[in-house]
């Protein structure tokens, strides 16, 4: 077994830092905001290090931007390395707060020997703009000190990474205060010195853990690790250092999201049709907002033409400190059908999607509606309005010949007649329903025309006057 | 005629304005042999703004449509109505033979939401006609959509009231509606593409109530004629 361990030494800070474009100097403070823990390059340019206090750190650099310490938060954005880190490595476990192991010794025909590997898990950090130390190791903890260390190699000699881990000074080794205390003391400073020692002298005069820890790194102890499963959902968070006052000011972060979400779904071969936001203000409850495309999407280009118009309805409420997109729903993807055998007719049922959506996302669901008509004599109930829907679009109309002549216009309700027609055309056509369900209609209808020219249909109300329900138009 | 004038008319370069140009945009027919003479062969042009103007609705307005979104519906195209002043009733379109699948209603409730609306529905190749009640309109607005209409190729028709046929337009077709005497509708050709306006037809519409020319009346009479009409 060969593992490759991911040491995130300032995730937080890469994850602040790709969602926002700042220059300056960031640090991030521990819980009690006392001593600094990580630093970007521009930080450890100005000569702040991890561990300083922070009182010294604002002495030398005075605009250094403070992150406080969220361990749930640093969970979560673990998770979400893991999750694009699946899609290269099957066997992942996670290493809170800060590092992953990938078991790489299966991939190597995959991908075409080590280096590839390498290159591959490499080139994808860059993509996120993330700052990694990789090393390769034997045993799940080589790997992790060396990777810890930043002395990580592209090797699988087993030889030659034990004489790598000998050189780490016993500090890097992670062992208990105590215990390295006593080494040091002993005159010991370096991994290859303890890894001499005789075992069983270790376990008597130091600790059991420690041995086991020792042989752990050498693999002579078994050191399983249970494989990481990716839950199916999509969640994406992004803070901002600086307020965020303007939507504008949201897409850029917004943009990068959803192409990890098109990636996300490329890859899972499914699509989307609602998304989820929730924008973060500092002393408002938090805004909601969800996205609904009426057919399966999976595009980012269109995600956020639609975002754009929602944001643009929605205007912001206040300043936005977070913003997290979450996908629940996936839909299996479709092969496109209806296309002529090249594949260059325009698809017309993604085009009625996209115009749907759109009009959708700046309107309002209910602002587009689709009529049928419905089985029922009285002429109010006899059609019915609904909310599109993609499925519908090929269904059946019930057949409605044999009645006669009705109006294409109906009032939504009936107008008072306000003068008598000037000509009488057909009628009665008496329809009486509705006693079932309390909506009791009880009325003679006529075709007329009035002095103005316009065709009516009128109506005389069993309890009282004449009113007109619709043109004839 | 002098021996000069014969010898500029036969000039190609020359235009001469009885004869329309046959060469004219794509076009729907309107479904009236009688409207379709008067519009030069062609009917209701495609990739540009037709207007009607009317006074109010029940005269036989949707009925001048009623064969272009039969032609609409049936090759699969989507007709949207846009703010129509009163509900469309599906039993009569189905009757008609109109696929209600096809048909969208939209409602706006500014006037930019209805222009970015229509030019939304104006580019988008599923859309077969658009239908549109746009109250009041700016000239400039009517322009923005000319292009918009343009840019899609397909047919775009506005209702808007008979006063604004004072207003300048650039609709490439613009139709008064005036309903006659029998059930009929009179149409003047305000402007048209392509040849000079001032044409009138009538339509006879009286089949929309199931009317017949020959029996004018077949209303029982009731008690409603003792105690007047209201």
């Amino acid at each position: 077994m060969l593992w490759l361990y991911l040491h995130f030494p300032h995730l937080l800070l890469d994850h602040v830092r790709r969602s926002q474009q700042t220059q300056g100097a960031l640090a991030v403070v521990d819980l009690a905001g006392q001593a600094i823990l990580q630093v970007c390059p521009e930080a450890d340019h100005l000569g702040i290090r991890p561990g300083m206090r922070l009182k010294t750190a604002l002495g030398l650099a005075p605009d250094l931007v403070i992150l406080h310490l969220d361990a749930q938060q640093e969970a979560n954005l673990l998770e979400e390395q893991a999750r694009w880190l699946y899609r290269y490595a099957a066997h992942i476990t996670l290493s809170p707060p800060h590092g992953l192991w990938a078991e790489v010794s299966s991939l190597q025909r995959l991908y075409g020997g080590l280096p590839a590997v390498w290159q591959t898990v490499e080139q994808a950090l860059a993509e996120r703009q993330l700052t990694a130390w990789l090393a390769l190791g034997h045993t799940p903890l080589a790997a992790q000190l060396l990777a810890q260390a930043g002395k990580g190699e592209c090797t699988a000699d087993k030889g030659h990474i034990l004489t790598a881990l000998g050189k780490l000074p016993l500090v890097a080794a992670g062992f208990d205060e105590k215990s390295c205390t006593r080494l040091h003391r002993l005159g010991l400073n370096t991994l290859a010195e303890v890894f001499n020692l005789p075992a069983r002298e270790l376990a008597r005069r130091l600790s059991p853990e420690l041995l086991a820890r020792i042989q752990k790194a050498q693999g002579t102890r078994p050191a399983p690790k249970s494989p990481w499963h990716p839950p199916h959902r999509f969640r994406q968070r992004a803070d901002f250092i600086q307020e965020v006052e303007h939507a504008q000011g949201l897409l850029f972060a917004l943009q990068r999201i959803l192409t990890e979400l098109e990636e996300d779904l490329c890859w899972r071969q499914q699509d989307t049709d609602t998304l989820h936001l929730l924008l973060q203000h500092r002393h408002e409850e938090a805004t909601r907002l969800t996205l609904r495309t009426t057919g399966p999407e999976h595009r980012a280009e269109s995600f956020l033409k639609l975002l754009r118009l929602k944001l643009d309805q929605h205007p912001l409420r206040a300043p936005v400190i977070s913003l997290s997109l979450s996908v629940k729903r996936f839909l299996g993807r479709e092969a496109p059908v209806g296309q002529d055998l090249l594949g260059d007719g325009q698809d017309l049922n993604e085009a009625w999607h996209t115009l749907a959506s759109r009009l959708q996302a700046r309107l309002g669901t209910e602002a587009l509606q689709q009529l049928a008509p419905r089985a029922d004599h009285r002429p109010e109930f006899a059609w019915t309005a609904s909310a599109i829907k993609p499925a519908s679009r090929h269904s059946q109309t019930p057949e409605v010949s044999g009645l006669p002549a009705r109006p294409l216009w109906l009032l939504s309700t009936p107008h008072p007649l306000a003068e008598p027609p000037a000509r009488w055309f057909s009628g009665p056509e008496r329809i009486s329903a509705g006693w079932w369900d309390g909506q009791r209609v009880h009325r003679d209808y006529y075709i007329a025309q009035l002095s103005s020219g316009q065709l009516a249909w009128v109506f005389r109300d069993i309890r009282d006057g004449w009113y007109i329900h619709g043109w004839f138009g | 005629m002098s021996k000069s004038l014969n010898h500029l008319l036969q000039d190609a370069r020359i235009w001469q304005g009885h004869k329309p140009q046959k060469h004219a945009s794509p076009a729907e027919h309107t479904g009236y042999q009688v409207l379709d003479n008067q519009l030069g062969g062609l009917g209701w042009p495609k990739g540009a703004l037709s207007e009607c103007l009317l006074d109010s609705c029940g005269i036989g307005e949707l009925h001048l449509v009623l064969p272009l979104m039969q032609n609409v519906a049936a090759q699969g195209k989507t007709i949207f109505w846009l703010n129509p002043p009163h509900t469309p009733y599906a039993p009569a379109l189905a009757r008609a033979g109109v696929n209600a699948d096809q048909l969208v209603l939209v409602q706006t409730h500014d006037s930019a939401d209805f222009l970015w609306t229509l030019e939304n529905c104006l580019r988008s190749p599923v859309t077969g006609l658009v239908m549109a009640w746009p109250g009041k309109l700016a000239t400039r607005d009517i322009r923005r959509l000319q292009l918009a209409s343009e840019a899609g190729n397909n047919v775009c028709i506005l209702f808007r009231e008979r006063r604004q046929a004072e207003q300048h337009s650039p609709a490439a077709l613009r139709l008064e509606l005036i309903p006659g005497e029998h059930q009929d509708l009179k149409i003047n050709i305000l402007k048209r593409r392509g040849s000079w306006p001032g044409q009138r037809c009538t339509l006879a519409l009286g089949h929309r109530a199931g009317i017949q020319a020959s029996d004018p009346t077949s209303v029982i009479q009731g008690p409603w004629s003792q105690d007047g009409a209201t």
